[in-house]
């Protein structure tokens, strides 16, 4: 009665948005990316299955309406697209050109140095989305077949070490444009970075906000062709 | 805090059903035409074309997005939870991939910042010569 219980959706949905909900309260407290509410519940939920003893797979396919859900999550990301997009009409080409060459360049560079440190096919394939928001990544990993929670892991820490050392960074290069910062920042952090963006400024967090959702549309229209031949 | 009126909850129900048939029909497409792309992501495009032509995003939709979007890593919890339980990667494959988000990450940060103040300076000294 009980074990069935624990397998079930029953137990398994109120347990994520426990973990998820508690990750959001720490994140709140804290403010440090570091902390991104994911990091989080992902580590509660693996030491409620682990000490449990529920595996992996139970849990996971008692979750399908969180994963039915990310479909419409990235539909969803045309509103704030939408809602950023006259951003583009004062930056105009220099802003599209960057975010076409920032969604090919970030993924070809990581892929490049795990290549160079032998690393196998599966982590190639996941890295290959790791700069692109989550269910995007997650989608296009269905599609060209790589590992679903490695990607998720893979996307949310380039997230992490993208908001973390970004604004540093770009303060070192000199600049203090925060267009340039918030667009940067949306290519190669996505939603961590755009959370982190909009902490600066508005208009840093509308930069983002349109460069994570072109850079994930142009990905997801570009990687598979790259990858499937 | 007021209970919502039949108004705002229609709003709501209707920003729900743009986004599950916005899904719907990307994947219809998706398959129909056998888009090497993914089928939410057609989709996504659909609603921005569409967004486009209306000429903004009603306010039902724009409440329903954010709060999903809110929601976002409660969505990919089950899939990332999935990474602690991964068997099947050697410890050199884990530093190669640590190496390749932490050095691909900052390597990549760069060159983006580099090119968008290049390109940025070029328009700005472009604009100048115009006035």
């Amino acid at each position: 009665m009980i074990s069935e219980f624990l397998h079930s959706p029953l137990f398994a949905l109120p347990l994520s948005i426990c973990a998820f909900w508690l990750g959001v309260l720490l994140y709140r407290r804290t403010g440090t990316v570091l902390l991104h509410p994911i990091v989080t519940a992902s580590l509660l939920v693996f030491a409620t299955l682990h000490t449990l003893e529920i595996p992996y797979s139970d849990y996971q396919s008692s979750s399908g309406l969180l994963y039915a859900l990310l479909g419409p999550a990235v539909v969803a990301l045309a509103v704030p697209l939408k809602q950023n997009l006259t951003v583009i009409r004062r930056a105009g080409w220099p802003l599209l050109v960057t975010i076409a060459v920032g969604a090919l360049l970030a993924p070809a560079i990581a892929v490049v140095i795990a290549l160079l440190l032998g690393a196998g096919k599966s982590v190639l394939l996941a890295l290959s989305g790791k700069s692109i928001t989550t269910p995007i990544a997650l989608a296009l990993a269905e599609k060209i077949h790589a590992t679903l929670s490695l990607t998720a892991a893979i996307v949310v820490l380039t997230g992490v070490v993208g908001a973390l050392a970004g604004p540093p960074l770009v303060r070192c290069l000199g600049i203090r444009d925060e267009r340039i910062l918030g667009v940067v920042l949306g290519i190669n952090a996505h939603a961590v970075g755009t959370a982190r963006a909009l902490e600066i400024s508005a208009l840093c967090g509308a930069c983002a906000a349109l460069a994570m959702g072109l850079c994930g549309a142009l990905s997801a229209l570009v990687l598979p062709l790259i990858i499937g031949t | 805090m007021t209970p919502p009126s039949p108004r705002e909850i229609a709003h709501w129900v209707l920003g729900i059903a743009i986004l599950f048939g916005s899904e719907r029909l990307g994947s219809l497409i998706g398959t129909a035409l056998a888009l090497p792309v993914p089928g939410a992501v057609v989709g996504m495009l659909l609603l921005l074309i569409g967004l486009m032509i209306y000429g903004g995003v009603p306010r039902g939709l724009a409440k329903v997005s954010a709060q999903l979007l809110f929601l976002l890593p409660l969505l990919f919890l089950p899939a990332a939870t999935g990474v602690f339980f991964l068997r099947n990667l050697t410890l050199s494959d884990w530093l190669a991939l640590l190496a390749a988000i932490l050095f691909g990450t900052l390597i990549s940060l760069t060159l983006c910042t580099l090119l968008l103040r290049h390109l940025l300076k070029k328009t700005d000294t472009a604009h100048s010569h115009d006035q």
